[in-house]
């Protein structure tokens, strides 16, 4: 019996209950409705460009192993061994050409195909069908500019249908140049003691927190000339699906504050505004989150992320930092610098979201304080849809527009039964 | 190397770890050369070579390197400039992940020294753990190893450059707000 969760989510006059930021109850429908079920990000191509190449990531809390198999096609399989369901593979990273479980030593190939059953004739009598007990492949698999995404539902739509609008903003992070972008080498990874949400409605549409909460590290000088007066420009965008960007204007500087990515930008602006149109020599994206969990920022540091849900109040996040691939070394190692500084574990901005976002998990474990709704009503009636931009515009720089964005299209996976119900 | 050498080194980490502890961060910076790099390193899980859980494909791309490279993603790449401005935003009032503040101790200990590159220089390897404690109940353990180079500046040791290794690959800590 699934939780009826439209009456927490009251995005006409913006509140939100806390109790789906703690319940279990409504974590465990999270994991059915919103991770088995959406468009998840699994890593870019460039991590596993040579057959062989695979990664080991997670949807929710399933574990994924993505393989380029030795024809050179992309795969993702559950990392779990049809026999007993140990973990398959243990490395993060590696290349191989069949994956063997430590338990029996049941193997499979890098299609996923089971090859392998010690004692199969003598123990078996021959009569276990090795082609039924293959690894269990993702329902779709697909790639936007070299981010891998899939899904275990078989009846979602298209990825271009899912991103909709979104793939013209990914392309204002992702595709800015030809070649598009390459990610540095290794990630983040990190446990955060909060709820998925946070992290991904923050970088969905929080601009707000960034003049307070970051503060310290803008006054330290590791925001460089990032404003925080009353003046600048910018909007909260939200193209559709529960997709979120955060702008500002064209005429803003939206870099780390390193000489050589300032020069390169100034440099290269014009050619962005060629390749990607009128768009975006009108505004520059900063931020987003992709729904449910995959987020990206470009000033400050150039990383992206996934908030690996780990329960009601605990997410994993594992984060890359990314260069435009035609960028020069040194504007790849300033942006490498810069994304190591500012975001990540020990990062001057990030380090004080964590503490933040710990803190609004944890005061949901009272009863009384869940009794009293969260307030996301900043800018309420002050939003329109924008022909030009294709998305629902907030008015002011600052709204919490995109969070209700993100959380309408939450309620409405959680209280479908399927795709069907859903609109796009 | 000299018995004398070795406890100068010991007594200078010592006081090091006692100034961190104590938040003392001003006078912990005049500990670093005005070249050094702070480099911690992160490490990923990776088959080894003689495993026998997978055949490999391609031997080109065989990676068995669990540390992170140096021009990767690391958990702290700073100049002495940097960590400058890292103890500078703590003074600001407004870090709040250190707001208030983690109390921390630092274990520095299989201190072993070696003769470094030039005739000023030291290698020092040493582990350390790192407790960190904070707020009602929040507790850390950042446990790793560090390889220094030690230069005489002035009559004094002086860090010339530190490398940190921390054990963990997915971290358990929320944030790395403290210094090594």
């Amino acid at each position: 019996m699934a939780a009826d969760v439209t009456r927490l989510v009251d995005v006409e006059n913006g509140r939100i209950s806390r109790r789906i930021f703690i319940e279990r109850e409504i974590y465990e429908q999270e994991l059915e409705r919103i991770f088995a079920r959406c468009w998840l990000f699994l890593c870019h191509e460039c991590q596993i460009p040579r057959p062989g190449d695979f990664f080991s990531t997670y949807m929710g809390e399933d574990p994924v192993l993505v393989v380029r198999d030795t024809q050179g096609q992309l795969g993702a399989f559950l990392n779990v061994c049809r026999h007993r369901g140990n973990r398959l593979c243990r490395a993060d990273t590696g290349n191989a050409a069949t994956f063997t479980c430590a338990y029996h030593g049941w193997s499979y190939r890098n299609d996923g195909r089971l090859v392998g059953v010690p004692f199969i004739k003598e123990a078996y009598y021959g009569a276990l069908e090795r082609e039924r007990w293959g690894l269990i492949p993702v329902a779709q698999l697909e790639s936007y500019k070299g981010l891998v995404f899939a899904t275990f539902d078989p009846d979602a739509p298209p990825l271009r249908e899912y991103l909709g609008e979104m793939t013209w903003y990914l392309d204002a992070f992702f595709d800015r140049q030809e070649g598009g972008i390459e990610v540095v080498g290794g990630l983040h990874k990190w446990v955060m003691p909060c709820n998925w949400k946070l992290p991904a409605e923050n970088f969905a549409g929080d601009g707000y927190h960034v003049t307070w909460s970051h503060l310290s590290a803008i006054r330290a000088g590791f925001g460089g000339d990032f404003r925080v007066g009353a003046d600048p420009t910018g909007t909260a965008l939200s193209p559709g699906n529960g997709h979120c960007v955060m702008t500002v204007g064209a005429d803003m500087i939206a870099d780390p504050p390193a000489p050589e990515i300032l020069a390169y930008e100034e440099k290269i602006f014009p050619e962005i505004v060629k390749r990607l149109g009128p768009r975006a020599g009108r505004l520059k994206p900063v931020a987003g989150t992709v729904f449910p969990n995959f987020s990206m920022l470009k000033p400050t540091s150039r990383t992206f992320r996934v908030w690996h849900p780990r329960g009601p109040d605990k997410t994993e996040v594992w984060a890359w930092i990314y260069v435009d691939k035609a960028a020069p070394p040194e504007v790849k190692e300033a942006n490498r610098l810069a994304g190591i500084r500012v975001f990540g574990p020990a990062g001057v901005f990030e380090q004080d979201d964590m503490d933040n976002w710990q803190a609004c998990t944890q005061t949901g474990r009272g009863v009384v304080a869940r009794r009293y709704p969260l307030n996301y009503e900043m800018g309420l009636g002050h939003e329109r849809w924008d022909d030009d931009l294709k998305a629902s515009a907030s008015d002011y720089r600052f709204s919490e527009s995109n969070h209700r964005q993100f959380y309408q299209r939450w309620a409405q996976l959680m209280a479908a039964e399927k795709w069907a119900e859903i609109k796009s | 190397m000299r018995d004398e050498l070795l406890r100068d080194v010991e007594q200078f980490l010592y006081r090091e770890a006692r100034l961190l502890d104590e938040r003392r961060f001003h006078e912990w910076l005049e500990l670093f050369t005005d070249d050094v790099r702070y480099w911690m390193a992160g490490r990923s899980t990776r088959y080894p070579r003689s495993s026998k859980a997978i055949t490999i494909l391609d031997p080109e791309r065989r990676q068995e390197a669990d540390l992170a490279i140096e021009d990767e993603l690391a958990v702290l790449d700073e100049t002495k400039a940097t960590l400058g401005g890292r103890i500078a935003r703590l003074d600001t009032g407004m870090a709040w992940g250190e707001d208030p503040p983690s109390r921390t101790r630092h274990i520095i200990t299989n201190i072993e020294v070696e003769a470094g590159d030039t005739a000023s220089e030291l290698k020092v390897y040493a582990n350390f753990l790192v407790y960190r404690t904070r707020a009602e109940t929040e507790q850390d353990f950042y446990v790793g190893a560090r390889q220094d180079v030690l230069r005489r500046v002035d009559g004094a040791w002086k860090i010339a450059r530190r490398k940190l290794v921390l054990d963990q690959n997915v971290l358990l800590p929320k944030n790395v707000s403290v210094f090594f």
